[in-house]
């Protein structure tokens, strides 16, 4: 039971004697909620339950005090009789209202015990408690806290539809927001199709205002990624309810636009074949953009959705691009600073989705000054802001013809970036390393901010996370920053990092690392000749690793990278050359030659890369490379070349007829 | 390049995309980003023979939607003190994202047969081209790949430089070896500058691929 509390010392007298009678009135509160007399306790209950709604601080301020038990407990001491019911009534609500909107609040209801109270009241003969136990449930499912809820239960089920068959709108949406809010997997979708739960949502369709908002929620939640659900929806009187959602995004009120949306956005995503009209899609992409401008949640939830709609999907996002959506979102941006960081996630995913494949969208982001506004958001408190503006940057940056104009090799921007790549948040930095790879490539200027700032260390740190998604996402701007770097460059990595802790890169346990390992590898000995002989520090380490993990069948992606060494490598010197021989012909040789199973691959660019290996190890200008021809030709690999000659890929017959054509030079037959 | 301007114009017309078929040009290993080409590029008119030294870079090629683009190096260039380095983007001749005609730049549909003609490889192709736009070409078994480069801004000099980069190029590339042939076209300069281009091996005997990832 909360006792009274004393007030804090301030410096005037006024505001310490205003300070104390908030007080006093707080404990006086308190003390009144334990009253036995029920008119002193309901008194109590209707006071706190006005002066918490809508107000965060209050509800703060109360809960700390241990309101929240206090309310509990008049709710556990009232009985079912009459005259309990206005305290039953008032307790419901000021529960309700502490789970409304706020985390804390809900979590307090539950540590609290009264939640099965609270589903007794839902039996209680009187309508009001009816009401007030409902939507105070409702409050608490709205939160990702409530009580897992098991649909695959008999009489949970029975429960559920007892409820959404209630002539009580508060009861029915409490049905629906239990759906929507703790169904989350497939086969509780399918069980709570089976049982029928589809056309019971569709008839709160032409309820009341709260028990369509709830029908929506809930029919998203059904039918998401589920294109079964979907299509017994779309069934359901031969379309009438597809066409009620559709209808009700032009609704005046903004959360059941939203919400209808948010329906259809799903239904698109599961089953895009039912939006088979431009107009549909249009009009869906036209209400979302109006309500970003929403103050409200829904606003915040309109960004999420948009982003969500038009994510993977290029015709969407011209249709996005052309109604303005950049513009617009932009505008909000700028003018509006204290936006919720759920809505500033949702605005630059979408930004993001919008530029991730319409080279327009990011031109666009130039003329717009977008870059700023991404900028300041690097800096927000929020991970899941700044993720989204890193996934925005990236997204933008995949631009050749920015990165070729130098938009985003500044100060300004890449300071920012590199500061984050130590954020404890690992969503934050996979976002920034995915963002990072594209911008280090930066083609107008051999003077890099990121090297400036110390960024090729940190990537070496990255490239040995326990983390295999930042182990690869580094040595990709690793692999990037390479990309036809001179010798100076180079050096800056190479000089850090030894051949054994390379090797190991090579060989790493996932497959993607040792992919983009390669691939940085690939760019290392490219350029000057030179550069070639990192392979052979340590004697040869590196170059060993490469042979070893191209004689193991390795999946093609990492074969092409490897192969790109062999071949990059053999355009070298005799020495070179000799070296790569050695790994495609190893002293201890059992099995099948690789490059045979190379050549005989379905991916073509494999077969090239293999290819130009061979090209380069017999390039007549070399004085071993009849040699090597022979070798080859014993091999089986130049006879395997000549059953080639039509191969499907163009490129590969054109390689394959330059190694025949050398081969010819050295008196071999085609 | 960059050229000496001439007063003169031609209407604006509508660029030919064909929206048909979107299969796509089988990709050449040397025509791809990082490969570097050297040359020449004659800039003689009717007052003296000239030629500058040109080497050529490719940044970023995106074979889905018919684009490449990269940088361009004129040395030895009278009025520059420096190389003068334009970036220029291409429009490959794919039959789905860009057609023979250019309909734009000043290039009429004679412009552009009367340069197309010019490259030897493009002989076989002219006939169904002047008949139905080269629809019908099967392109996944030609060993020539056509383009239009198109200088878009000068990357280490001003405008102010005396030079214009107003024209474009038809360009012809040769997926055998990687040679490539151009004819410079603004109807203000001279005209059929030709470009002539091989692949630079920097030093090494055989060739040499870098490569990146755009996330």
């Amino acid at each position: 039971m909360p006792t009274t509390t004393t007030s804090a010392a301030s410096s005037s007298s006024s505001t310490a004697s205003a300070s104390g009678n908030n007080s006093n009135r707080q404990a006086d509160v308190f003390s009144r909620l334990a009253s036995s007399d029920p008119e002193v306790k309901l008194k109590a209950l209707r006071e706190v339950k006005n002066q918490i709604i809508g107000n965060r601080t209050k509800k703060l301020s109360f809960l700390k005090l241990g309101a929240v038990p206090a309310i509990a407990s008049a709710l556990a001491d009232a009985d079912d009789s009459e005259k309990c019911n206005n305290i039953l009534v008032q307790s419901a609500a000021a529960l309700g209202s502490f789970a409304c909107g706020f985390e804390a609040g809900v979590q307090a209801v539950l540590d609290a015990g009264v939640f099965p109270r609270l589903l007794r009241l839902l039996t209680n003969p009187d309508e009001k408690v009816v009401d007030a136990g409902a939507r105070s449930l409702r409050m608490i499912f709205q939160s990702n806290q409530a009580p897992k809820y098991d649909f695959l239960q008999e009489k949970n089920m029975e429960f559920l539809f007892s409820l959404l068959n209630s002539e009580n709108e508060n009861v029915s949406g409490l049905g629906a927001s239990i759906i929507a809010h703790a169904c989350g997997t497939s086969v509780e979708q399918r069980v709570l199709c089976e049982a029928g739960v589809l056309e019971k949502l569709v008839i709160l369709l032409d309820g009341s205002l709260s028990q369509r908002e709830a029908c929506l929620e809930s029919l998203a939640t059904v039918l998401k990624n589920n294109p079964e659900a979907v299509s017994d929806f779309v069934g359901l009187e031969s379309g009438r309810y597809l066409n009620s959602v559709t209808e009700l995004t032009k609704d005046r009120y903004p959360r059941t636009r939203l919400l209808s949306c948010l329906c259809l956005v799903v239904i698109y995503n599961t089953s895009p074949s039912y939006f088979v009209n431009m107009g549909t899609k249009s009009g869906l992409i036209t209400t979302l953009l109006e309500l970003l401008n929403d103050p409200g949640q829904s606003g915040d939830d309109a960004a999420l959705g948009l982003s969500c709609l038009i994510a993977g999907k290029e015709d969407l996002q011209k249709l996005a691009y052309e109604a303005n959506a950049i513009k617009n979102i932009v505008d909000i941006l700028k003018t509006d600073s204290e936006l919720q960081t759920k809505r500033l996630q949702g605005l630059f995913l979408s930004l993001a989705e919008l530029c991730s494949k319409l080279e327009d969208c990011r031109c666009s982001f130039v003329s717009l000054q977008v870059l700023d506004l991404l900028i300041n958001a690097l800096r927000h408190k929020d991970a899941d802001v700044k993720a989204a503006a890193c996934i925005c940057l990236r997204n933008a940056s995949r631009s050749v013809k920015n990165l070729s104009a130098g938009r985003f090799n500044s100060d300004h921007v890449m300071l920012p970036l590199v500061q984050l790549l130590h954020d404890p948040s690992s969503s934050v930095q996979v976002a920034v390393l995915g963002a990072l790879s594209n911008i280090v490539l930066d083609f107008s200027s051999p003077k890099s901010s990121f090297i400036e700032f110390g960024g090729i260390k940190q990537l070496i740190e990255l490239s040995k996370s326990m983390d295999p998604n930042a182990r690869c996402s580094a040595l990709r701007a690793l692999r990037n920053l390479m990309f036809l770097a001179d010798n100076k460059r180079k050096e800056l990595y190479i000089s850090d990092v030894n051949a054994q802790g390379f090797a190991c890169l090579i060989s790493d346990p996932e497959p993607p690392v040792q992919e983009q390992a390669l691939a940085l590898l690939r760019n290392l000995v490219d350029g000057c000749i030179s550069s070639i002989e990192f392979v052979f520090d340590e004697d040869g380490l590196i170059l060993d690793t490469v042979g070893r993990q191209l004689r193991k069948g390795p999946q093609a992606h990492m074969a092409i990278q490897g192969m790109y060494v062999l071949t990059n490598v053999a355009s070298g010197t005799e020495l070179h050359k000799e070296a790569v021989m050695q790994q495609l012909f190893p002293q201890a040789t059992g099995s099948e030659n690789f490059m045979l199973k190379f050549l005989q691959s379905d991916e073509s660019q494999l077969r090239s890369a293999t290819v130009w290996t061979i090209i380069n190890l017999i390039s007549p200008s070399s004085p071993g490379a009849y040699d090597r021809h022979v070798k080859l030709r014993s091999a089986g690999i130049i006879p395997q070349l000549k059953n080639m000659v039509n191969d499907a890929c163009l490129d590969v017959k054109i390689r394959i007829k330059t190694v025949l054509g050398q081969s010819m030079s050295f008196g071999d037959n085609y | 390049m960059p050229v000496r301007v001439v007063e003169s114009s031609t209407p604006p017309q509508v660029s030919g995309t064909d929206p048909g078929n979107r299969s796509q040009l089988p990709p050449s290993s040397l025509l791809g980003a990082g490969q570097a080409f050297s040359g020449t590029q004659n800039v003689s008119n009717q007052q003296k023979e000239e030629a500058w030294r040109v080497n050529v870079q490719i940044q970023g090629i995106d074979l889905e939607h018919g684009y490449l683009c990269g940088t361009m190096e004129a040395l030895n260039v009278p009025m520059a003190d420096t190389p003068v380095i334009t970036f220029w983007e291409g429009e490959i001749v794919d039959g789905n994202n860009y057609t023979f005609y250019t309909g734009k730049w000043e290039a009429t549909r004679e412009d552009d047969m009367r340069h197309w003609s010019k490259f030897p490889s493009f002989s076989p192709l002219q006939g169904q081209v002047e008949s139905d736009g080269g629809r019908q070409l099967d392109r996944n078994n030609y060993p020539y790949i056509f383009m239009r480069w198109k200088e878009q801004y000068f990357v280490n000099v001003g405008t102010d430089c005396g030079l214009t980069i107003a024209g474009f190029y038809y360009v012809c590339f040769s997926c055998s070896d990687g040679s490539i042939s151009g004819f410079y076209y603004d109807p203000n300069s001279s005209p059929f500058q030709k470009l002539e281009l091989k692949t630079v091996n920097e030093g090494r005997s055989g060739f040499s691929f870098s490569s990146y990832e755009l996330q």
